[in-house]
This record gives structure tokens, sequence and C-alpha cells, in this order.
């Protein structure tokens, strides 16, 4: 067997070692080197920071334990952002799972806000908690509120939240804030509140989705996307609240640059063995 | 005959009466007794999907105990499940703001969600490496943009080569946003041709009945 018959042969551990040196390096020595600001995350971003104050945005938290690495620190940014704006958010997730999670970037959020900012539960920010039936739950959530939800995440009933009194439907938001992770369930948000309520509609999903979401971007229902941890690294810089993401995002420099090394490394002997007519 | 009327005839009537009064509020203003009937169907969505996923608890919970008795291949990691299930379930009636429930999922759930998701970096890699070919024109032009797209992804990709930027993000724009709107409008004519297919009761799968076609039909 040639060299390049073992080195294409090469055990896969290799490769995974190789692999976990080139993402766990950066993370444990974070060196924050400069970064393009994408022009989806910047739409998103730019749109977000137009909200105006006192507006009241509807936020689904749709990460999981698998998402919530890569995006929740995208989130946690967009809470803090919109509260120190004076913005006030429902909340409100699609999964079981999620909306455990989504709890946790609001209490995170909540830490991080500079003293003094209004941050009240049930007056500058609700969470409904799980919503059942996918879109369908979602189209039932948005045009009649109070006969799907009940009460709070906490168990308050609505009808006591002071946010809630004038929400009885879609009508009373402002914009849309999906951050769907891997659900693939932004369009729920486009067909079900976005069109039928004419109300502006933003978010975030995994970097492997976003392809999904882009003809909705270029057809402008979509005003924007946060994309992977990419996306949730962008949004901590332009917002000037440096996070786990940044440091994630440098790891992914060198995961990325690994990976082309060795598929060009790969080509590379698949063609020296084409020549020799071994392949 | 009357089987018939109750089993396939009236689900497929109801199917149809309440599917088309969901599109009509979406297109037009209803009158308030249809609109408020609509509240109330899908209100009845919710509860049912709540419903369901304790029917699939239970369901599944049925078959590993099932494993677990008749001591079938792996049928201890059927044990893990139960007990899982068990504690999980019992800690959150407890309450979700419950500390040790908040524990499992900040200190389980959490990392073994990341882990898996993240294993596929290093399975992707390693798949790449050995059969990301050019070995001909069309594979060849998916592994430039792939090389393209991917180093406009990382961060440092622009300041090595700063065109890639403009370049990723018209792959991404253009020809990528173009095939996925196709696969979209396919997608949502396929599911309107289904849509009829249901109200009119050519399609019987969500009764539960399968039928067997002729000529391919």
């Amino acid at each position: 067997m040639s060299i390049i018959d073992k080195l294409l042969n090469i055990d896969q551990r290799i490769i995974f070692f190789l692999m976990f040196i080139a993402l766990a390096f950066p993370i444990l020595n974070p060196v924050i080197l400069p970064m393009a600001v994408q022009d989806y995350s910047r739409k998103a971003f730019e749109f977000s920071d137009s909200i105006p104050e006192g507006s009241i945005v509807l936020f689904e938290g749709g990460l999981g334990a698998a998402t919530y690495p890569q995006g929740g620190p995208g989130m946690v940014a967009q809470i803090y952002h919109m509260l120190t704006k004076g913005v006030k958010i429902v909340f409100f997730s699609i999964g079981t799972e999620q909306n455990v999670w989504t709890m946790k970037a609001i209490e995170t959020a909540l830490d991080k806000l500079p003293a003094g900012t209004p941050a009240e539960n049930g007056v500058n920010w609700v969470h409904w908690g799980y919503i059942a039936g996918g879109e369908s739950g979602v189209g039932s959530l948005v045009n009649d509120i109070r006969a799907t939800v009940s009460a709070d995440y906490f168990g308050t009933p609505i009808d006591d939240i002071p946010l809630l009194e004038s929400v009885n439907d879609a009508s009373a938001f402002s914009a849309v804030l999906w951050w769907g992770g891997s659900e693939g369930s932004m369009p729920y948000g486009i067909r079900q509140i976005s069109v039928p309520f004419n109300i502006p509609i933003t978010g975030m999903c995994t970097t492997n989705e976003v392809p999904n979401f882009s003809p909705y971007i270029s057809a402008g229902q979509l005003q924007g996307l946060f994309g992977g941890v990419r996306g949730s690294a962008e949004y901590e810089y332009l917002l000037h609240l440096p996070g786990p993401a940044l440091g994630q995002a440098m790891a992914t420099n060198f995961g990325g640059l690994l990976w082309m090394v060795l598929v060009i490394l790969g080509n590379v002997m698949y063609f020296i063995q084409r020549t020799r007519g071994e392949a | 005959m009357s089987e018939r009327l109750y089993k396939i005839q009236l689900p497929i009537f109801l199917t149809a009466l309440f599917g088309i009064l969901m599109i009509l509020e979406h297109f037009f203003q209803m009158p308030s007794v249809v609109a408020g009937f609509n509240v109330t169907m899908r209100s009845f969505v919710t509860i049912v999907s709540a419903a369901a996923l304790m029917l699939g608890i239970i369901f599944l919970t049925i078959a590993h105990v099932r494993t677990i008795s008749e001591k079938k291949s792996e049928w201890y990691y059927s044990i893990f499940y139960i007990v899982s299930l068990l504690i999980t379930a019992g800690l959150g009636m407890v309450g979700v703001r419950n500390e040790s429930f908040l524990w499992i999922y900040n200190n389980m759930t959490s990392p073994i969600g990341a882990a898996l998701y993240s294993l596929t970096a290093f399975y992707i890699t390693s798949a790449a490496y050995r059969v990301f070919r050019a070995r001909n024109w069309s594979a060849s032009i998916l592994l430039v943009c792939g090389f393209i797209v991917l180093m406009m992804l990382i961060p440092i990709g622009a300041i090595i080569f700063p065109p890639v930027v403009p370049i990723g993000e018209w792959l991404r724009s253009f020809p990528s946003s173009a095939g996925f709107r196709g696969m979209i409008m396919g997608t949502s004519l396929g599911v309107m041709g289904l849509g009829v297919r249901v109200f009119t009761g050519r399609q019987k799968e969500h009764l539960g009945i399968r039928e067997e076609r002729a000529g391919g039909e």
C-alpha cells in the first residue's frame, strides 16, 4: 500500500482528534480576531434596533439543548437589546423543551442588564411557556390569545398580567422575533403572523438552515436573519456586548480551515492517484 | 353501508368542512360566528396536540416495558429510559421551576444535546476528506461553491480572501435562493393538491385507510 493509499485511508480517529484540537484550542485560549458582519445579520440587527421604545414584540424561543450553545448567546443579546431599548417582550415556545431554554436565556439576559433597566416580569416581559399544536397552535394563539393561553410560564393567569391588558391578538405586536434554531418553524411565523397581520419578522436559525430561509429575505418577508453561532457572535459584536459566542465563532475559524485543508489534501492525493491510473 | 358512512364519509365531510372554513377565513372577512367557530377549532388543535404528546409517552413507555419483560436485545437500555422518565417527569410535576428539575436541564440535557449536535462536525469532516472529490465537472462546481460559502461563513474567511464575501452572498442570495424558492413553491403546490384530494375523499390515509391503487394512480 502506497503512502497516498495510507493517507487516504487514515484512521478517522486521527481526523476526530485534529478537529478536537482545532475547536478546543481557541475556546480554551480565546483570541478575538477581526470579523466581517454578514449582510443578513446586519439587516436583522438594524431592524431590531429600529423597533420603537414602548412597543411590544412577540418572541418565539425555539432553541433546545442541541442548538442553545450556538443560538443562546444571540438570543440573550436580543433580549438584552430589546429591554435596554424599552421594548416589551412576550415570549412563547412551540416546543416542550424549548420553553425551558427560553427561560434560561431570559434569566441570563436579566443578569446582564445595567442597573436600573426596567425588566419586571409581567410589566416589561412575560413568558407564556409551551404552546402545543405546531403551526396550528401558532395560528390559534395569534388570532385569540385568551382562547389559547390561560396562564403564563409561572402559572399567573394572563388576565392578572399588566403587560397583556390590551393584548388580545397579534395586532398588538410591533414585530416578531423568531429564534427558531433548527425547528424549521420560521415559515409558521411568516404565514400565521407576519403576512395576515402585516407585522415584520426577523429571527435566527442554525447555520445549515440559512439557505432555506434566504428566499424569504430576498422576497422581503423576512427582515434579516442571524445564522448559527456566527450570527450570535455578530449580534454580540454589533451590540458591543462581548459574550461566549465570539469565542465560539473564533473556534469555527480553525475548524473550518482544518476542513478545507483536509478536503484539498484529499483531492490532491486523488488527482495523483488518477494521474497514475490508480483511482 | 352505515359503517362506511360514519367511518369514511363523515370524517371526509368534516375534514373538508373545517379545512374549507379555515381557508376561507384566511382570504375573506368571515361572519363572527364562523370566525369564532374557527378559533374554537384551533384551540381544539392545541389541546389534541398536547394530549397526543401524552399518548406518545404512554405508548413509548409500554414498548420499553415490553422490551424489558421479554428481555429483547439490548433491553437494559430500556431501563435507562424508564428511570430517566420517572425522575424527570416526577421532578417536573413538583414544578418546572424546581431546582432539581433545572439541574437536569443545565447539567445533563444541555451538554448531552450539544455534544450530540457537535459530533456532526467530526463526522462531516471525516466524510468530506474521504469522498468530497472533484471527480467530474458537476462535483468540481459543488466543491468550489462549498469552499466559497464555507470561507464566507468562517469569521476569518473575509480577512484571508475578501472577495469571498460578495461571491458567497451572491451564491446564497441568487442560485441557492432560487433553488429553495422552487422547492418551496413545489412543496406548496403539492400541499394544495393533497388538500384537494383529502377534501374530495381521494386520499384517505389520514383516516388510517391505505388503499391499493390500480394503474399507478
